[in-house]
């Protein structure tokens, strides 16, 4: 009853504009001044304990910096156009290079907001220069955009394998099927409609520019290769092979790219050559743009990180309640199997998905879901990865939904005209959620081909 | 937007900065010295650890500033102006009475480590407890006691020497930080009521970004 409490303490206090981190950290600490015999100081304890004794979230701030490095230059252009070379010549070429370019920008990005921005500004531009309509560009970009929390490396994976002490490196490769998966939904849809409405297609620029291409966007994308395979290797921690991709980023976009830093050159140039600069090799550290990157970067890890801190403080209050144990136990002797509960599961996160911030959600609901699965028998990754589509899904379920609201930016539409544009797309998300549900096989069977069938302990 | 840049905005930023890049260095450096050299930097993980947090707690006040706080604005962008107005004040007040609370807490659990005495009281500090036993003699696990922070040790430890970092260093973040959170977000209460200031939140990471797309459209059209 109290626990029920608190909830609705946690979301009124959400719905009223206070910051996602406070209200949980609020209305936990009351409830635990209240009904427990728990300390402030103890509170405080857990607060500084969040860092302590997750290292797996370690591995969130390096991500973050890694795809901040990642996206202040042209990667965003140099993945379009080798998109473009690859996938642009089929009917509907732009659009599917759109999708593709999404999928491809998700692997360098943990972030589908940040996507729809980088990829968004450029593609639906283009798409409109070539006849297509505005409203069907923003569909397509914003549909794919949600696939960047999918394929990893994903934060919102990070958080919820740190939330529920399952492996990183098992949920990065549980998300890859399904990413690809989606995006391939979505790219057959997209060439269906445009056989069916003779949409326009581009010109087969022949393998040179693809190879061209994908040579300058290579380096960008070498960055997934450094963390799958030096996780999977064995080489790297994850938090490791984040810090790793981090400074491959800073070099990769100091002195190959050279966008930015003390090689970039402002306006139409040619950026620098290092020979004719050799000294940028130490100026590069102390650069205005690396301190920029690095600081927006520590800002975004910061507010993302506060939330994810409080989270455990309220986590901690369920499980000293044992409130999980309690709801599952009501579940069952109520005679709800696995799929209905992973249907109640499917529209929470789809309601709250719309209106809060991924991470922040996961935080919350994954520590409640998490032991009631593990109950009924559901895989642990298999359960991630549910909830990673499904608050893809809550980010253009309208009314509210995330990345409507940022394609509306994007692309200067109204919202309702971009709830109208992402819809047809939507429900081919849709069909994909059920899919996910209901066939675990998808998620589960790369991480136990491997890393070894995985030992649920109880 | 606030673009003005005073001082306080650039020791933050910088700080931000650093220890971001700090952690990123040491991180890369063990993976370094455990390929290149064959050893491990044995402190390295509870160091990056230490200064995440530092990062993250600091990082908080910074961004009750920046009003870069995630949170949900469903519902004030929907209210009239008066009632927003109301809400963020209500709103304010739960934040401050949070970082209050968490002060308290925060600064009865470090004290102890730094030989202070703690507050009494369960929910609001009634006295100090001058009869509470320090743990000044209390260490971290790795990290190494630097020289410069040898005054330490004749200060919390009786003169006794320190072979590890005493845990009250890198604790003294949670009163620091629950301080500086309290007083920006008083700084917050203030710009509201003065009505320069709607709300605590953004509701997601790439607001700015999209007001200079946004102003980008409105140049072109």
């Amino acid at each position: 009853m109290e626990v029920a409490l608190l909830f609705v303490v946690v979301v009124v206090f959400l719905l009223i504009g206070v910051p996602i981190a406070i209200s949980l950290g609020l209305s936990s600490t009351l409830f635990l001044l209240w009904f427990s015999d728990s300390s402030l100081a103890s509170v405080a304890q857990t607060l500084f304990s969040a860092f302590e004794g997750h290292f797996t979230l370690l591995a969130i701030p390096f991500f973050i910096l890694a795809s901040a490095f990642m996206t202040t230059g042209g990667v965003a252009q140099r993945i379009i156009r080798f998109s473009i070379a690859c996938v642009g010549h089929l009917p509907g070429g732009l659009a599917i290079a759109g999708v593709f370019a999404c999928m491809l920008f998700a692997a360098l990005s943990g972030s589908s907001p940040a996507t729809v921005v980088a990829i968004g500004t450029i593609v639906i531009a283009g798409m409109r220069q070539v006849g297509y309509t505005k409203e069907f560009a923003a569909g397509v970009i914003c549909n794919a955009g949600t696939l960047g929390i999918l394929i990893p490396p994903s934060i919102v994976m990070v958080v919820y394998a740190a939330s529920v002490d399952v492996s990183v490196g098992r949920m990065f490769l549980a998300g890859v099927l399904p990413g690809l998966l989606a995006g391939f939904m979505l790219m057959t849809t997209i060439y269906v409609m445009a056989r069916v409405r003779n949409l326009p297609r581009g010109e087969w620029k022949g393998w040179g520019e693809v190879w061209e291409s994908g040579r300058e966007a290579g380096w960008g994308l070498f960055l997934i290769v450094i963390i799958l395979g030096g996780i999977y290797g064995g080489i790297f921690t994850p938090t490791e092979a984040a810090a790793v991709a981090a400074v491959y980023a800073f070099l990769i976009a100091c002195f190959v790219y050279r966008d930015m830093g003390p090689l970039a050159t402002q306006g139409d140039g040619a950026n620098t050559s290092l020979l004719r600069k050799p000294w940028a090799l130490v100026t590069a550290f102390f650069h205005p743009d690396t301190k920029r990157t690095l600081f927006e970067a520590g800002k975004l890890t910061v507010t993302l990180l506060f939330v994810i801190a409080n989270a455990l403080i309220l986590k901690h209050v369920l499980t000293d309640e044992q409130i999980p144990q309690s709801i599952a136990n009501a579940m069952l002797s109520a005679g709800f199997g696995p799929v209905m509960f992973l249907i109640v599961v499917n529209v929470i996160l789809l309601i709250g998905g719309q209106f809060m911030e991924p991470s922040g959600l996961l935080v919350i609901v994954a520590p409640l879901v998490f032991p009631i699965a593990i109950q009924l028998g559901i895989d642990p990754i298999h359960l991630g990865i549910i909830m990673v589509v499904n608050m893809e899904i809550g980010m253009i379920t309208p009314p509210v939904g995330l990345n409507l609201f940022v394609t509306s930016g994007v692309a200067g539409m109204s919202m309702m005209a971009v709830v109208l544009a992402a819809l047809p797309f939507l429900a081919v998300l849709f069909v994909f959620l059920i899919i996910i549900t209901y066939v675990p096989w998808i998620s589960t069977v790369l991480p136990n081909a491997v890393m070894g069938p995985e030992i649920i302990l109880k | 937007m606030q673009t003005r840049h005073s001082l306080t905005d650039r020791i933050e930023e910088t700080l931000i900065a650093a220890i971001l890049g700090l952690m990123t260095a040491i991180t890369f450096a063990n993976v370094v010295a455990r390929y290149l050299f064959n050893s491990n930097i044995l402190w390295a993980l509870e160091l990056t650890v230490f200064l995440f947090a530092w990062l993250v707690l600091l990082g908080a006040s910074y961004a009750v500033k920046r009003n870069a706080h995630l949170g949900v604005d469903a519902v004030i962008n929907l209210v009239p102006a008066p009632a927003r107005r109301a809400l963020a004040l209500v709103t304010v007040a739960l934040c401050l009475l949070f970082s209050l609370l968490l002060l308290k807490g925060a600064w009865d659990y470090w004290s102890v480590f730094a030989e202070l005495p703690p507050t009494t009281g369960r929910w609001f500090p009634t006295g100090l407890d001058w009869g509470a036993r320090g743990q000044g003699w209390y260490e971290v696990e790795s990290v190494p006691m630097p020289d410069m922070l040898r005054f330490l040790e004749s200060w919390i430890n009786a003169g006794e020497a320190y072979e590890k970092l005493p845990r009250a260093v890198p604790y003294a973040v949670l009163p620091l930080s629950m301080l500086l959170l309290t007083l920006r977000l008083a700084q917050a209460g203030v710009r509201i009521w003065q009505g320069k200031l709607d709300r605590l939140v953004a509701s997601h990471e790439v607001e700015e970004e999209l007001e200079t797309i946004r102003a980008q459209h409105e140049g072109q059209g």
